[in-house]
């Protein structure tokens, strides 16, 4: 018997980015199988930004193939692209500052109807995270960079989304807030959130991530299974410039 | 160059010749023309050249006409007495006016400066000193032996010679030191006090300058008419002014007077309908800024690039593609042993805080003379803040930082640079409207602005220190191999190369101290490998390095101690290999200390020297 | 103290036009980072069509302003339609823009409605009610409620619909809302026309204030200006306080100084700025990209 296999929540073929000049990224092809979560890890100006970034057209680029769930969304535009059940967790967290914490989760569900089923996401946003629940009136500028992070990762799941994008959430962030992130990640992917981490912090994403990539000036130096790669010293020098 | 020498020629002898042609109202039109060609001229000095938004010029105008109009008519000057004193009148107020552009800039300096020309309108409308709404009339008519100047075809000469000298005065100004440094302030004020432009002085000289002229235009025009008026100094003229500077191309002297002799003509044209007037410069305003910023001065070149493109016009004879030469390392100069070198740069205790966020949390280090010093750490870390504060672009909340034995805390860039601290930035800072040989013709300017009076005074002086400053700079282009892109602007080369202009800039100062901020950033291997040697080269001329990386090979290879930061804190500082080796750095990057498992104990490179 | 409350008050209702005029420059300024030096002429054109409806056309106040501030609202999105290319870009170039398209403003006036002016008069009887011994004008009181009204109206449309909230957002990040599906360019030009509709309310109120005429939209644009950098450019409580202030100053300048009263409420303006170049409440400073 044959099923048909869920396509992919990720398809990426021929990624390239070219901007002021600098190729920040070449030629990138990989996948997000459905329900994974697969990390990209690298030096930093290795281009794992500019490839998130240019996942949802936020930079000009070239894409061989881009499916999202099968469909082909290369010609979507950035601002559409949430609409296609995309979330975005930009790197520095990138919250609004001078709106409210409850106000920045509502922005999350912009493409939809700010309706019941809304709110009911909001509810399990702050049961996610029970500290924004707290905090829900304060303004997102007055929270601490951890609380920042739970603010944009809950504005992400607030657009209910099928693929969460994510840039460094682990940034400036103390290893026990990181370790609470993690317990979150791994949460939202048993219920069926595939994921696409960017990390310069490969041991986290060596946890939370089923197949690892090494991203190395624009281009992928190594993938494999996480188990492998954290016991290959490779990585280690690529890090490191050894 | 024979063509242009012809061309002014001809310009010279029509001018001359002019006033044969035209009738007695014709004439006026022309005199009046060419005080707003001065005024333009001054308005293009402050804005287009030196990028300070300036709506008080019609202001500077009026002072110069009150002036004369009060000190010969209530005070009982003679007209040339009452005017030399009119411009020391105007000069004062233009450095009054260009107080506030210490303070600010773009739209509220707009605002002040509209502000205090409505000022001005509203004084002289009120006073009696100045006559009311009613004005001064009967000024008395200027005298030159020989010459009846109430003739207004005399007048006319008198106005032709003052506007060549102003204009002739202006382009100098534009084409020497001092207009190459107003220039570079308005490309990117930031970067022109990194390569030592005296920021806040040189916006009170372009204010000063605006002013001058003004003031002359206010003089002659007291003298031509016999009659002042608050109406003629308004603000509708002060838009229309505006607008001859926009169409023309505020960037270009030249382009300033095409743009006010143009919107003269046609207002002289259409002096029957002046509300369709009115319609048509303010759309041609419209126009010019969305499809022509650069206006009627910029279309020869946007002409011919667009000519060039589809294949049609030549290039200029004897240009092969441009390429980059190799580079010519320095001289070295003898190494002292590592432990001999004093030190160059401490920082103490530094911290830096923004709206809560502790970006440095007591970071120190030494940096001895002579010495490669790499600074990394993961993203966030603190690295370019901490870069920021030693190059003076932000004052740190607690610390000091120390050059050799000077306290340079919080000191303004181009305080450091005349100190010897130079840099290059994250994301390029070249003075995009500059040409290459501009670029490090500005860095290599340390004179102080004070001498500036040599301008008005001795102008052979300048020549010869420009020239000198030229000659220079052809070493430092030859040296850093960018002799064939002198002439041309940066946004035009591709990114390697502009990245080698800006290091070539920083150097031309010859600094004790050079900051790299990421130079690595985007470039291919090659061009990395060509930045090491370069960067060893500028260390073994004397210069100490200290540089920002995240391209840890060149890391690696490149640098004698490393720092570490991470999370505003100084984790680990030492040789490369030993960093490599320090669990904290592992786990700021990889998450884990013990991932440090097999690592090589030396460098490779390290092992090689 | 009579005459000072006298003079209060009397600025008071010229500086709630200041006020609305400087929340239109400060709402476009906060959500677009563009500063709109055409606002002041916007205001006269609003001004100039308020008074056409309300006495040539003789259709109620209330609704002559209505349609003014419709058609005003026309005339911003072509404004910003047309500057639109250059709006993250260069920004002194986008200022200029914008004086060119208030002269050309000005001047299609007075082919329109000649050069002379009108006067308006008040829709409410002008004797003036007294309270509290300080004669104040029916009209004013009028002015002051519907400003009021105007920016409650404006507070709730930014604090609590989703597109305040989501104009707002682009202001302060605009690549994040671009993230979350908001339309940079249509929130931009909606701030525009709510900024342009504002100016023709200003417009519409201020006919029986002053002689309405081509050149009124300088001062009035000047002043408005002054009063939105006092309060702190880009604040919405600062518009506020900075175009009341800008009323009383110049209320209190007219009374002791008569003429002169323009230069000293300027240069005060300077000298206060010089010292708090962000203004009162600071400048809520825009993502320019």
């Amino acid at each position: 018997m044959t099923a048909a296999a869920e396509p992919d929540a990720l398809t990426v073929e021929h990624l390239s980015v070219h901007y002021g000049g600098i190729s920040a990224v070449r030629d990138i092809s990989f996948t997000v199988p459905a329900g994974q979560v697969v990390g990209l890890i690298g030096a930093n100006g290795a281009g794992k930004t500019s490839t998130l970034k240019a996942l949802l057209g936020l930079v000009p680029r070239q894409v061989g193939t881009l499916r999202l769930h099968g469909q082909d969304v290369r010609r979507v535009r950035a601002r559409d692209m949430v609409r296609h059940g995309i979330g975005y967790v930009p790197e520095g967290r990138h919250v609004f500052p001078g709106l409210s914490v409850e106000k920045n989760l509502l922005l999350g569900a912009y493409a939809r109807a700010w309706d019941a089923r809304t709110r009911a996401g909001l509810d399990e946003v702050y049961g996610l995270f029970p500290v924004l629940g707290e905090m829900r009136r304060r303004l997102a500028g007055a929270l601490s960079g951890g609380q920042q992070q739970m603010l944009a990762v809950g504005r992400a799941l607030m657009s209910n989304p099928r693929l969460l994008l994510l840039d460094e959430p682990s940034m400036g962030l103390s290893p026990k807030l990181v370790e609470g992130i993690l317990a979150v990640l791994q949460r939202l992917n048993s219920d069926g959130l595939s994921m696409l981490l960017v990390e310069q912090n490969a041991k986290l994403t060596f946890e939370a991530a089923a197949t690892c990539l090494v991203v190395e000036n624009g281009v992928v130096a190594m993938t494999g299974s996480s188990q492998e790669m954290s016991r290959d010293p490779q990585v280690r020098r690529i890090y490191l410039g050894l | 160059m024979r063509y242009r020498a012809g061309g002014l020629l001809l310009l010279a002898v029509a001018a001359w010749l002019l006033p044969y042609q035209l009738n007695r109202y014709s004439i006026h039109v022309a005199n009046v023309t060419i005080l707003f060609a001065l005024l333009a001229i001054g308005l293009g000095l402050a804005m287009g050249v030196a990028g300070q938004i300036n709506l008080a010029q019609v202001a500077f105008f009026g002072v110069g006409a009150y002036a004369t109009a009060i000190l010969s008519t209530r005070a009982g000057l003679g007209f040339w007495t009452a005017a030399a004193l009119a411009m020391v009148a105007a000069a004062a107020v233009g450095v009054l006016v260009g107080l506030p552009a210490l303070r600010m800039q773009s739209h509220y300096l707009g605002i002040v400066t509209l502000g205090l020309a409505l000022a001005f309108t509203n004084w002289v409308t009120n006073t009696q000193l100045a006559g009311g709404a009613e004005g001064i009339s009967a000024i008395p008519v200027p005298t030159l032996p020989g010459l009846d100047l109430s003739d207004e075809y005399l007048f006319y000469y008198v106005e032709l010679v003052v506007f060549a000298a102003a204009l002739a005065f202006g382009l100098f100004v534009v084409h020497t030191p001092l207009g190459r440094r107003m220039r570079a302030m308005r490309d990117d004020a930031l970067a022109a006090g990194a390569v030592g432009v005296e920021v806040p002085m040189l916006r009170l000289i372009a204010f000063l300058l605006a002013s001058l002229y003004g003031g002359v235009a206010g003089v002659l025009y007291a003298g031509l008419i016999q009659f002042v008026a608050p109406e003629t100094f308004s603000i509708a003229n002060m838009f229309l002014l505006l607008a001859m500077v926009i169409i023309g191309g505020r960037q270009s002297l030249v382009g300033c007077v095409v743009g006010a002799v143009t919107l003269a003509l046609i207002r002289e044209l259409l002096v029957d309908y002046p509300t369709y007037a009115q319609v048509a410069y303010g759309s041609v305003v419209v126009l010019t800024v969305v499809f022509a910023p650069t206006g009627l001065a910029g279309l020869p070149r946007r002409l011919t690039a667009s000519l060039r493109r589809r294949g049609l016009a030549r290039r200029p004879a004897g240009a092969s593609a441009p390429t980059m030469r190799p580079f010519q390392p320095y001289e070295p100069e003898p190494e002292p042993e590592p432990v001999d070198r004093p030190p160059l740069l401490h920082v103490d205790g530094v911290s830096m805080r923004f709206r809560g966020l502790t970006a440095l949390r007591t970071v120190s280090l030494t940096v001895g003379a002579g010495e490669i010093r790499g600074i990394v750490g993961p993203n966030g870390s603190g690295k370019t803040t901490l870069f920021n504060v030693i190059s003076g672009l932000y004052r740190p909340a607690a610390g000091r930082v120390a050059l050799a034995d000077r306290d340079v805390t919080g000191a303004r860039p181009y305080r450091l640079a005349h100190a010897g601290i130079a840099r290059t930035f994250q994301n390029l800072r070249l003075f995009g409207a500059l040409t290459v040989r501009d670029n490090v013709l500005v860095a290599l300017d340390t004179s102080r602005l004070r001498g500036s009076w040599r301008y008005a005074i001795w102008p052979v002086g300048v020549w010869r220190h420009d020239r000198e400053l030229n000659a220079r700079a052809d070493d430092v282009l030859a040296r850093f191999g960018l002799d064939d892109f002198a002439h041309t602007l940066p946004g035009a080369l591709p990114y390697g190369i502009q990245r080698r202009v800006e290091i070539a800039r920083a150097m031309a100062r010859q600094p004790a101290l050079l900051l790299l901020d990421e130079p690595a950033a985007g470039l291919n291997g090659d061009e990395v490998r060509q930045l090491g040697e370069i960067v060893r080269s500028i260390r073994d001329s004397g210069v100490t390095v200290v540089l920002i990386e995240h391209n840890m090979g060149l890391v690696m290879s490149l640098c004698e101690r490393v720092t570490v930061l991470a999370a505003g804190v100084v984790i680990a500082e030492g040789t490369p290999a030993q960093v490599a080796r320090t669990p904290q750095v592992i786990e700021a990057y990889l998450g884990d200390s013990a991932m440090a498992g097999d690592l090589p104990a030396q460098v490779p490179a390290e092992a090689a020297r | 103290m009579q005459v000072f409350l006298q003079t209060i008050i009397g600025g008071v209702s010229l500086g709630a036009i200041y006020a609305l005029v400087a929340l239109g420059f400060s709402l476009v300024y906060r959500t677009m980072g563009l500063v709109n030096f055409a606002h002041g002429n916007v205001v006269m054109v609003g001004a100039y069509l308020a008074s056409t409806f309300y006495l040539s056309v003789r259709l109620p106040f209330g609704l002559a302003m209505l349609i003014a501030i419709v058609v005003t609202g026309l005339v911003g999105v072509v404004i910003e339609r047309v500057l639109r290319p250059l709006e993250h870009k260069d920004f002194d170039l986008m200022l200029i823009g914008t004086i060119g398209f208030g002269v050309v403003l000005e001047a299609v006036a007075v082919l329109i409605w000649g050069a002379t002016g009108r006067a308006v008069r008040s829709p409410v009887p002008a004797r003036p009610l007294d309270i509290f011994g300080v004669r104040v004008r029916t009209y004013d009181l009028l002015v002051l409620a519907v400003a009021a009204l105007a920016t409650v109206g404006l507070v709730l449309f930014l604090q609590r619909t989703k597109r305040g909230a989501a104009m707002q957002a682009v202001a302060m990040d605009h690549e994040a809302a671009t993230a979350l599906g908001i339309h940079v360019g249509r929130s931009n030009a909606m701030a525009f026309v709510i900024g342009a509709g504002l100016a023709a309310l200003a417009g519409g109120l201020v006919g029986p204030l002053l002689y309405v005429s081509p050149s009124m939209g300088g001062t009035l644009g000047i002043k408005g200006f002054a009063g939105a950098v006092l309060g702190g450019f880009g604040s919405i409580p600062g518009a506020i306080v900075g175009g009341i202030a800008i009323g009383v100053l110049d209320s209190f300048a007219a009374g002791h100084f008569q003429g002169y009263s323009e230069l000293v409420t300027f240069v005060v303006f300077t000298v206060i700025i010089m010292v708090r170049p962000t203004g009162v409440f600071g400048e809520r400073t825009v993502n320019r990209a």
